[in-house]
């Protein structure tokens, strides 16, 4: 146990730091607990540093995707900082304005501090979900990452006209995770009861030596549904909308990526004890057919309620939900050989991709508001961005550059992101999958196209949103521009990293002593494939 | 350089600490030539930034083009050091810069598109860049003044357009595939379709920009379809993996079984061959370039004169192995080319227009170039295009300090005497090497240069070669006559000059803003502002009104003022070069230092062509000499071609320049009834434009509209249906999106139970 601490060490610091900024925010002093934000970024920028150094995990018996640790963790602390960027200044701005007009400082009204200390504990346990090396470690980094949101969600929308809605997104996002998590740890335990094992290796290692049994397969179905509610999949996506809507943009940007890796990465890993034991392996064909179901729900279902939107801030929610299925794809896909034919590293490459684009689309949000009824409230509509590339041209054309890589738009970032995914799905063989995640690209534009032209072709409207006067939100969204941009040019040795990342721990020497499970599953697509060798064993048990 | 190694770098520090393992910079160690080459593009690229950023930030000095003309300087100075760096290595480099495009859907050939953004610099590569970056420094030099009339942001966006059209220029010739070569093909178009359409208000202009951009498209859509094709065919696009693949077949040509290479194969090269009709202005698809002329002068040199339009010729010199296996290929180059140059000399010799006759001289030496490129002399054509870039943007600049000076007026009934006004000796100078070069007089570069195609047009024993090199001969003449014709037209005799119809503009330019341009030569009055009349189209009604006034007694409002230091400078650099090209040819073994560089690229003829045994000569060209009237053309052609020459221009002496009084009128108007509609016909362009309109426009516009009304009552319907669909089906959905949490957790629980039956029957 004790040589894990080498690979903790960005988590240790997030710890600290967490611990850190919610001691400061206990000062009497009112510029003491304004340097919060300052410390949360500083301990951040050295996990992320900390984070690159991560070593291998390859030669340890305990990590199942061995290389991702040293990709995941710096992504999680870099988007982080982009997210803290956007999230700064979320709350307490009422308690700063009232400062600021005279008023005596009020230390019981300030929660600024734990929100940084619960927005870096969040990041600590999506850094920790890459870590797990064992169902109940990762079913304590899963939580660990949920826990902190729903307070969050809460505090977000604290001291402004709204704060009813983010009460009640707070309440149901706690209650339907609750749920989730119910869901996906009594699959952990019918894992293990299936098994006798707890850590992915030793499960990946039955799996693969007497292959699953029905009660290890119930239980998988469950923790992978019970994880979707992690990355907003069909049929656990319900709460995404509302929730995202009830909160501060800012938060919303941070739930559209940190539970979201938490839970992919947490996906990849239950799904690398099966059968994923050589690069060419292949998935049992009953879970296999859920995810292709999982998958197509998703983006479709996604994909058309997002088409109905007039609030960009519901819209992107929804569109979060169809990236979730397009990733998916690539975990349908599986590994491969090269960056292309390589699903597993498509997701991880699209992650990055996605909290990339996405951070900067909601950061222009959150950096406009509008007067309703004589208060400043956040700018969610779009009517509320019309004509910005001309009112704001930094914030409107970062929005267009963004939801142009959200759409997947040829020459930026989302398009090389998408691309891999369906090159690894052409690979494997899986065209209705392709064909499928080609139409929802088209629908999504529909939905993409009509903000960017608001943004671009729109008169301003009269009443139009103005800047929120939070410049780190600009920055953000420019810094979110600059890479959607740039990375399509110099993200190579992303995909090279994403690439390193993505190969699966090889079960060869365990292969070899023992025949393959499922004889004559090998090439088939699978999921047209009807019950198998498993299948029978399933029928033996029943009876 | 530094802004390619430097952002290179740091994309991979980040990216090596990310992988978490200390990968080392992969890309510089295992290209073969170092980095620094990129820097050509990258200093391209960082001009256009820079004038961008200068237009974000309003500035109106000359800034942008200093800006440009140091970025472009020191590309041009990178490309020497990458040119003699060549020379050591001796072998083509290829210098990556980064991966492009690596995609694999399968594990079979043909399955994985792996395109890097990478340089292949050989020499055929460095002779164009070469010109490329010298020139356009030197162009960019002389439009800092040409354009000063429109400082500001105007300014700002002809240096950054100018600047991304080198950039693009240079991935085209630099290119390591054939997609590098395809970004920089639409680079140039699109850069070319905004200078073009520079002055945006003005319809003309607007015209022009979008006819070069369509027909470029038609010829796109061929060079796409050769790509496709090669890619579907090789599996490769990257040109040091293609020529081993082409090898075999030129091998079997070399063995006399040309017939046998596949029908795919020999079809890539006429596919490329559409693509480099259209950038290249041939025939059918040469109608955009005399059009072009409505951009700014300077572009008209760069662009339309210089280097975009031999991209075509680059093209096909770069694919020349594959054109060499091709049994048909070279031959519809050879005849494309001949015919084009006849059409458009004739073309020339009765346009007004000076501008215009250039441009149509440009048409007519590409057709050389190509016929070049088909009589297996593809070094005479590198040469062609080498000093024809030099000749053809003196004349260009020329023609631009013309019409710079005299309102925009290019009409050459309505200028005459130029040379000997004061101010403009360098000028009138400068044309007059130019107009020797283009017209091919001896020991001119241009004489050298044309010789080479014209020599082995006669020796080369292809389909109808012999007709090709007569077509070639008649062409020189009428070429050195039309040229000429300008000079003794509009720069000696009688001193009278007639100002553009840019007069009234200019003078209240000069008093509103003469005083914002900051000249750095005094004038008393602003520059004439060529804008708005790139073409003068002064009516005759008009003419006769503002009539042609004697040199001292100019009228009262307007002055020609002769051209500044920067004009003169580039003009007289332009000169010694074209001269001093010649001497290029004295220089090396052979046939110059030109051939030298074709002869140890690519390019270079390998001894077997396929079409050479179709016409019955398996031994390739030595083995059957082709003669010109029973002599070696070789030798011969050096006399013939000095003859036909020098007839053209004392024709043009006789008809244009003995006893001409005035401006308008000539010796040769006495012979245009005697030609009868020839002459009208000449002038109307053969009316090439019309019948297009007619036949290709028209009935396009008709089935157009056909197609919208089907178009707006059945595709809209379905795409509304499809878009319908979606709505439909989510404004069924909705409902389940309530916003009441138990709601919400019966779904979640409802999907759930959903799933595990599904599981549990299939698991049965």
């Amino acid at each position: 146990m004790i040589e894990r601490i080498a690979y903790l060490w960005p988590e240790m610091t997030l710890f600290v730091g967490a611990c850190v900024v919610m001691i400061l925010g206990l000062s009497p002093n009112a510029n003491v607990r304004r340097q919060t934000s300052i410390f949360t970024g500083l301990f951040l920028f050295i996990a992320a540093v900390l984070g690159m150094s991560t070593p291998s995990g390859r030669g340890t018996d305990w990590v199942i995707l061995p290389e991702l640790m040293p990709f995941a963790k710096p992504l999680i602390a870099l988007v982080g900082l982009l997210l803290l960027l956007v999230m700064a200044q979320t709350v307490d701005r009422d308690e700063e304005a009232a400062l600021a007009g005279g008023q005596p400082f009020n230390a019981l009204r300030i929660t600024g501090a734990e929100f940084y200390a619960f927005f870096l504990f969040s990041l600590m346990g999506a850094m920790l979900c890459a870590t797990a090396g064992d169902l109940i470690w990762l079913f304590l980094a899963l939580e660990l990452t949920s826990l902190p949101t729903y307070v969050m969600v809460v505090l977000s929308g604290r001291g402004r006209r709204g704060f009813g809605r983010s009460q009640e997104a707070g309440v149901k996002y706690f209650f339907l995770g609750a749920l989730g998590a119910a869901i996906f740890l009594y699959g952990f335990a019918l894992i293990y009861g299936g098994t006798g094992a707890t850590r992915f290796v030793e499960i990946g290692e039955h799996f693969a030596v007497h292959g699953m049994n029905p009660i290890a397969l119930v239980g998988m179905v469950l923790a992978l549904v019970g994880v979707s509610f992690k990355i907003a999949a069909v049929p656990m996506h319900f709460y995404t909308a509302d929730v995202y809507q009830g909160s501060a943009s800012s938060m919303a940007a941070f739930l559209a990526f940190v539970p979201k890796t938490a839970g992919m990465i947490s996906i990849l890993l239950l799904v690398s004890t099966m059968g994923w034991t050589t690069t060419e392996g292949t998935l049992p064909p009953v879970i296999d057919s859920l995810l292709w179901a999982l998958a197509v729900l998703t983006m479709t279902v996604g994909n058309v309620l997002a088409v109905l939107q007039s609030s960009v801030k519901r819209m992107l929610a929804y569109s979060s939900i169809a990236h979730s299925g397009y990733m998916l794809v690539g975990v349908l896909a599986g590994p491969g050989s090269s960056f292309s034919s390589n699903g597993v590293a498509a997701v991880l490459f699209y992650l990055l991709c996605y909290g990339v684009m996405n951070t900067g689309a909601f950061a222009v949000l959150a950096s406009l508001e509008r007067d309703s009824r004589g208060e400043p409230v956040e700018a969610e509509d779009v009517d509320d961005i019309r004509g910005l590339c001309r009112t704001n041209p930094v914030l409107g054309w970062s929005m267009v550059l963004c939801m142009l890589s959200l759409l997947g738009f040829p020459p930026i970032l989302g398009f090389f992101g998408k691309v891999p995914l369906f090159t690894a799905a052409l690979g494997a063989g899986r065209v209705t999958l392709v064909v499928i995640l080609g139409i929802n690209s088209a629908i999504a534009a529909f939905y993409y196209l009509r903000v960017v032209a608001a943004a671009m072709l729109d008169a301003p409207a009269e009443t139009g949103a103005r800047d929120s006067g939070v410049p780190s939100r600009g920055l953000a969204a420019l810094i979110c521009a600059i890479c959607v941009v740039a990375l399509s040019v110099f993200g190579e040795s992303f995909m090279r990293a994403s690439q390193t990342a993505g190969s699966p721990r090889a079960f060869a020497e365990r292969q070899d002593a023992a025949p393959p499970q499922l004889p004559g599953h090998d090439a088939d697509p699978p999921h047209d494939a009807p019950a198998g060798a498993d299948g029978t064993e399933t029928l033996s048990l029943h009876d | 350089m530094l802004a390619a190694g430097a952002v290179g770098q740091g994309g991979h520090g980040v990216v090596a600490q990310g992988a978490g393992h200390a990968v080392a910079d992969g890309i510089a160690s295992a290209a073969s030539g170092p980095l620094w080459i990129a820097a050509v593009p990258a200093l391209a690229m960082l001009g256009v930034v820079l004038t961008t950023f200068c237009a974000i930030f309003r500035i109106k000095s000359k800034l942008p083009a200093w800006l440009t003309v140091a970025c472009l300087g020191g590309a041009f100075a990178t490309t020497v050091g990458a040119y003699l760096h060549l020379q050591d290595a001796g072998v083509p480099l290829v210098v990556k810069a980064f991966t492009w495009f690596d995609l694999s859907w399968g594990k079979g050939p043909g399955q994985t598109l792996h395109a890097d953004f990478a340089f292949y610099i050989d020499s055929l590569t460095c002779l164009w860049m070469l010109f490329v970056t010298g020139l356009a420094t030197l162009i960019g030099l002389y439009a800092s003044e040409y354009m000063s009339h429109d400082v500001g942001t105007g300014y700002c966006r002809f240096f950054a357009a100018f600047n991304l059209f080198v950039f693009s220029m240079t991935c085209l010739v630099m290119g390591e595939n054939l997609l590098v070569l395809f970004l920089g093909w639409e680079g140039v178009g699109l850069c070319s379709y905004l200078l073009i359409g520079y002055f945006y208000k003005k319809p003309s202009a607007v015209a022009a920009g979008k006819k070069a951009f369509i027909v470029n498209r038609i010829g796109d859509f061929g060079l796409l379809m050769g790509v496709f094709l090669t890619f579907v065919k090789f599996g490769t696009l990257s040109f040091p993996e293609l020529w081993p693949m082409v090898q075999p077949y030129i091998d079997m040509v070399k063995a006399g079984h040309g017939a046998d290479v596949p029908f795919t194969v020999g079809l890539i090269p006429v596919l490329l061959m559409v693509g480099a009709f259209g950038k290249s202005a041939q025939l059918p698809l040469y109608v955009w370039l005399p059009d072009a002329m409505e951009g700014p002068t300077p572009v008209s040199a760069l662009i339309h004169a210089a280097t975009m339009v031999t991209a075509g010729v680059y093209l096909i010199a770069r694919t020349y192995p594959m054109f060499l296996v091709s049994e048909y290929a070279l031959p519809i180059v050879g005849w494309v080319g001949a015919l084009t140059a006849l059409l458009s000399a004739t073309i020339g010799m009765a346009q007004f227009d000076i501008k215009r006759i250039m441009a149509y001289s440009t048409v007519s030496q590409l057709g050389y170039m190509f016929c070049g490129l088909a009589v297996l002399s593809s070094a005479g054509a590198a040469f062609h295009v080498f000093t024809h870039a030099f000749f053809k943007a003196t004349l260009f600049l020329c023609c631009g300090a013309v019409m710079h000076g005299f309102a925009g007026q290019l009409d050459l009934r309505k200028l005459s005497g130029v040379g000997f006004m004061k101010g403009w000796g360098i000028v009138a100078l400068a044309m007059l090497v130019g107009c020797l070069n283009l017209a091919g007089f001896p020991f001119t570069a241009g004489f050298f240069s044309k010789d080479m195609i014209i020599a082995e047009s006669f020796v080369t024993p292809g389909p109808g070669y012999q007709l090709i090199g007569w077509i070639l001969l008649l062409t020189a003449g009428l070429t050195a006559y039309y040229t000429f014709r300008v000079f003794f037209r509009v720069f000696v005799g009688p001193q009278c000059y007639e100002p553009g119809d840019e007069v009234h503009a200019h003078d209240e330019h000069g008093h509103e803003h003469g005083h914002d341009h900051g000249h750095d030569h005094g004038h008393d009055h602003g520059h004439g502002p060529e804008t708005h009349g790139s073409e003068s189209r002064a009516t005759q009604s008009r003419a006769t009104q503002s009539r042609a006034t004697q040199s001292g007694a100019t009228s009262s409002h307007f002055h020609p003022h002769a051209p500044g230091w920067a004009i003169n400078l580039v003009l007289g650099t332009l000169a010694i070069s074209s001269l001093a090209a010649a001497g290029t040819y004295l220089i090396g073994d052979g046939h110059g230092w030109a051939a030298d560089m074709v002869h140890s690229s690519s390019a270079n003829y390998v001894g077997a062509a396929a079409f050479l045994e179709t016409a019955g000569h398996a031994e390739g060209e030595h083995a059957a000499h082709g003669s010109f009237l029973g002599m070696d053309p070789h030798k011969v052609m050096y006399y013939v071609s000095s003859i036909v020459g020098v007839i053209g221009i004392i024709t043009a002496f006789v008809l244009h320049y003995m006893g001409r009084t005035t401006a308008a009128t000539s010796r040769a108007d006495a012979l245009l009834p005697a030609m009868g509609p020839i002459a009208k016909w000449a002038q109307g362009k053969w009316y090439v434009d019309e019948f297009y309109n007619a036949v290709i426009v028209l009935p396009l516009r008709v089935l157009s509209h056909v197609f919208h009304t089907i178009d707006r009552l059945l595709v809209d319907g379905l795409v509304n249906l499809a878009g319908v669909l979606p709505r439909f089906v989510g404004s069924k959905v909705r409902p389940w999106q309530n916003g009441l949490l138990h709601g919400y957790a019966v779904g979640m629980a409802g999907g759930l139970a959903v799933l595990i039956g599904a599981v549990v029957l299939l698991s049965m």
